[in-house]
C-alpha cells in the first residue's frame, strides 16, 4: 500500500470545496455581480461622456469604471468568507475530528487547504479582473476612452485586482481558525479586510501612513489599483504594497497552521 | 474485504487529561488486544470519549501516553489505513452528500474510489449515497460514521456509543459486524454507558468511572464481581414462602406484590420446598449474576451525573455521609430494577 501523497490531500480538499453548493453559488453569482457592476458603471460613463466637463474628461480613469472600490469590497468579502468557511465549516460542525482521524499529520491538512483555497480564489479573482476589464473595454471603446492592457500600469492594476481574492481568502482562513464561530468570523472578516481600512486616509503623521501601508485594501486603493501614481511620500510604494499583499496571506497561513496544530479538537 | 489483518495493540499508559480544575481522565492504564471486541464501559461523563480522543491524538494528554501499534497515532499520513474510528455521528458537514463526504476521506488517504460504494453498500446506505447528510436520521449518520471507519480496511477500530439511534435491526447488524471484525483479527474497542449493550457483543471489558480505571478484564471475570446468582419467584402467598425459604437459610427480598428475589437456594430446591408445603408458584426463574448489576455496583459511587449525586454535590462540603449512603442505596435499587433486563 502506498501512503497518501500530497496530491491526494489536494484532491480531498478539492472535493470538499466543490461538494458544498454554497461554493459554486458564491463564486458564480459573485463573479457575475461584479462583472454586471462593471457593465453598468461603464454604460453610465458611456452615456454621460458628452456631458462631462473638460476636467472630468481629463481625470477620467476607465479602470475604475471596470473595477471600482465597491467591486473590490465585494470581491474581498466574498473571497474572505469562502476562505473562512473552509476552516469554520470543519470546526463548527465537528468535521475537523473526522478529517484529522483520516489525516493525523495536521500540517499537511492545513497546507492542502491553503493551496486549494488560494488556487481557486486566484482563478476566480483572475476571471473577475479579466471579465470586468473586458466588458468595460468593449463599452468604453465606443467613446475612444478605453485603455489597453499594454498601457503603463494597466497590467499591474489587473494583477492587483485579481490578487485581492486569494489574499482575502487566506486572511479569512486565518480569522476562521482563530474565531471558529460562523457569525463572529464573517463579521471579523468584513471588519478586518474592508470596513476598518475604508476609513484610512493619508495623514500628516508619517508613522500612521507607514502603518496604513501595511494594509491590503489601503494599498490597493492608494497605489496598486491606480494606473498612474503620484510621487508622494505619504502614499505607499509599489514594492511596499506588493509586500503587504504577500505578508498578510503568509501570516494568515502561519496562524492557521499553528492554531490547527496545537488546538485540541 | 480480502486482506486479513493482524490487529495492532492499543496501549494506554498513565494517561491523564485535565481541563483547568477538572480531571477528565486520571492515570488510566490498560491494553486492548486484537481478535476481541473490547467493551469500553462507564457512566456518562466517565471520560470515555476523552480517552478515545487522546488515543487518536485529537487531544493532547496532560500526562502519560497512548499508542496504537507501538507508536502515537498522530504520526500517520494516511490514518484510515491504520485506524477506523467513529467518535460522534455528528462529525460531518450536513451540506455534503454521503458519497461526497466519503469520497473526500478516501481521496485524502489515496484509497480507490470504489471503496466508497463498497462501504456504503456494507452499511446499508447505498440508496442514500447522493442525499445530503443534513437530512439523515441519527441512525443513518451512525451508519455513515461506521462506513467512514471501514473505508481504509484498518486493523484497529474505535467506536464511541455506536448503538445510539440505531433501530433494533441496526443494533443486531452492528453487533454482528463488531464480532466479525474481531474474528478477522482486528482490534475492536466499543464504548458504551449501558452494560446491556456489551453483554452480547464484547468478550473483554475496560470499565471506567470518573476518569479512573475500575476494571480491565474478561466479561466473565467482571460478571463474577456482581452479587451471586438469584432466583425470581412469584406466588399468591409470598409471606409464607418467604418464611419457609428463610428457615432454609436463604436470603429473601420482596419484589412487587407477589414476587420474591431469593439468593442462597437453587431454583430446584425452592420448587421442592414449595411443593412440600403445597404453596402454589406462578413463576420460578433462575437468574445468573447480572452484568448490569456488577456494573452499577462498581460504578455507583463514581457516576458523575446522577441526580442523587448532584443533590449531594449541591449540599457541598456539608454533604453528610447519610446523603451519600442514600445515593448509593438508590443506585443499588436501580441496579435491582435492571437485573431482569436481557
Amino acid at each position: 500500500m502506498t501512503s497518501a501523497r500530497f496530491r491526494d490531500l489536494l484532491a480531498a480538499e478539492w472535493i470538499k470545496l466543490w461538494s458544498l453548493r454554497s461554493t459554486s453559488w458564491l463564486l458564480g453569482l459573485g463573479t457575475l455581480a461584479i462583472v454586471a457592476l462593471a457593465a453598468q458603471s461603464s454604460l453610465d460613463a458611456y452615456q454621460g461622456w458628452p456631458g462631462f466637463t473638460a476636467m472630468e474628461k481629463a481625470r477620467f480613469n476607465p479602470l475604475t469604471e471596470a473595477f471600482s472600490g465597491l467591486a473590490a469590497c465585494m470581491l474581498m468579502i466574498g473571497a474572505g468568507s469562502l476562505g473562512a468557511l473552509t476552516i469554520v465549516g470543519e470546526y463548527a460542525t465537528g468535521l475537523i475530528r473526522t478529517t484529522l482521524i483520516a489525516v493525523p499529520v495536521r500540517h499537511r491538512v492545513v497546507a492542502a487547504k491553503v493551496t486549494v483555497t488560494a488556487t481557486v480564489t486566484l482563478v476566480a479573482g483572475a476571471l473577475v479582473s479579466a471579465g470586468t476589464f473586458g466588458v468595460s473595454h468593449v463599452i468604453l471603446s465606443g467613446r475612444g476612452v478605453a485603455v489597453s492592457v499594454g498601457d503603463p500600469g494597466v497590467l499591474r492594476v489587473l494583477a492587483a485586482n485579481a490578487l485581492l481574492a486569494p489574499v482575502s481568502a487566506l486572511v479569512g482562513m486565518g480569522i476562521g481558525a482563530l474565531a471558529r464561530h460562523t457569525a463572529a468570523v464573517v463579521v471579523s472578516v468584513c471588519a478586518a479586510l474592508v470596513i476598518v481600512p475604508m476609513f484610512f486616509r493619508p495623514t500628516v503623521h508619517q508613522w500612521v501612513n507607514d502603518l496604513y501601508a501595511l494594509v491590503p485594501f489601503y494599498v490597493w486603493r492608494t497605489c496598486l489599483g491606480l494606473p498612474q501614481l503620484r510621487d508622494d511620500p505619504a502614499l505607499p510604494t509599489v514594492a511596499g504594497s506588493w509586500a503587504a499583499f504577500a505578508l498578510w496571506p503568509l501570516a494568515a497561513a502561519a496562524v492557521t497552521l499553528i492554531v490547527v496544530r496545537h488546538r485540541d479538537v | 474485504m480480502t486482506c486479513v489483518n493482524v490487529g495492532d495493540v492499543i496501549e494506554v499508559n498513565g494517561l491523564t487529561k485535565r481541563y483547568g480544575a477538572v480531571t477528565a481522565v486520571k492515570d488510566l492504564t490498560f491494553v486492548v488486544r486484537p481478535g476481541h471486541v473490547t467493551g469500553f464501559l462507564g457512566p456518562n461523563g466517565a471520560g470515555k470519549s476523552t480517552t478515545l480522543r487522546l488515543i487518536l491524538g485529537l487531544n493532547r494528554p496532560t500526562a502519560g501516553s497512548a499508542t496504537i501499534g507501538g507508536g502515537p497515532f498522530a504520526r500517520h499520513r494516511a490514518g484510515l489505513r491504520h485506524v477506523g474510528a467513529l467518535l460522534d455521528a455528528g462529525d460531518v458537514h450536513g451540506g455534503r452528500s454521503a458519497a461526497a463526504h466519503l469520497h473526500a476521506l478516501a481521496a485524502g488517504n489515496g484509497l480507490p474510489r470504489r471503496r466508497v460504494a463498497e462501504v456504503l453498500d456494507e452499511v446499508g446506505l447505498a440508496g442514500a449515497a447522493r442525499r445530503r447528510i443534513g437530512g439523515f436520521s441519527l441512525g443513518m449518520r451512525q451508519r455513515l460514521g461506521i462506513a467512514a471507519a471501514l473505508l481504509g480496511d484498518p486493523p484497529v477500530l474505535l467506536f464511541d456509543e455506536p448503538i445510539n439511534g440505531l433501530d433494533p435491526e441496526g443494533v443486531r447488524w452492528v453487533r454482528g459486524l463488531f464480532r466479525r471484525l474481531a474474528a478477522e483479527g482486528r482490534t475492536v474497542l466499543v464504548s458504551s454507558h449501558l452494560m446491556s449493550e456489551m453483554e452480547n457483543t464484547a468478550d473483554q471489558l475496560v470499565v471506567v468511572g470518573r476518569g479512573e480505571l475500575i476494571a480491565a478484564e474478561s466479561l466473565a471475570a467482571f460478571a463474577a464481581r456482581g452479587a451471586g446468582a438469584s432466583v425470581a419467584v412469584r406466588t399468591p402467598d409470598p409471606a409464607e414462602l418467604a418464611a419457609v425459604l428463610s428457615a432454609e437459610g436463604a436470603s429473601v427480598r420482596p419484589d412487587g406484590a407477589d414476587g420474591l428475589t431469593v439468593t442462597g437456594l437453587s431454583a430446584t430446591r425452592i420448587g421442592e420446598l414449595a411443593h412440600q408445603r403445597r404453596i402454589m408458584l406462578y413463576e420460578l426463574a433462575p437468574r445468573t449474576a447480572s452484568l448490569e448489576q456488577a456494573f452499577m455496583e462498581l460504578t455507583a459511587d463514581r457516576a458523575d451525573h446522577r441526580a442523587a449525586d448532584c443533590a449531594a454535590d449541591r449540599a457541598g462540603h456539608r454533604a453528610d455521609r447519610g446523603a451519600a449512603d442514600r445515593a448509593a442505596d438508590r443506585a443499588r435499587h436501580r441496579a435491582d430494577a435492571l437485573e431482569g433486563r436481557p
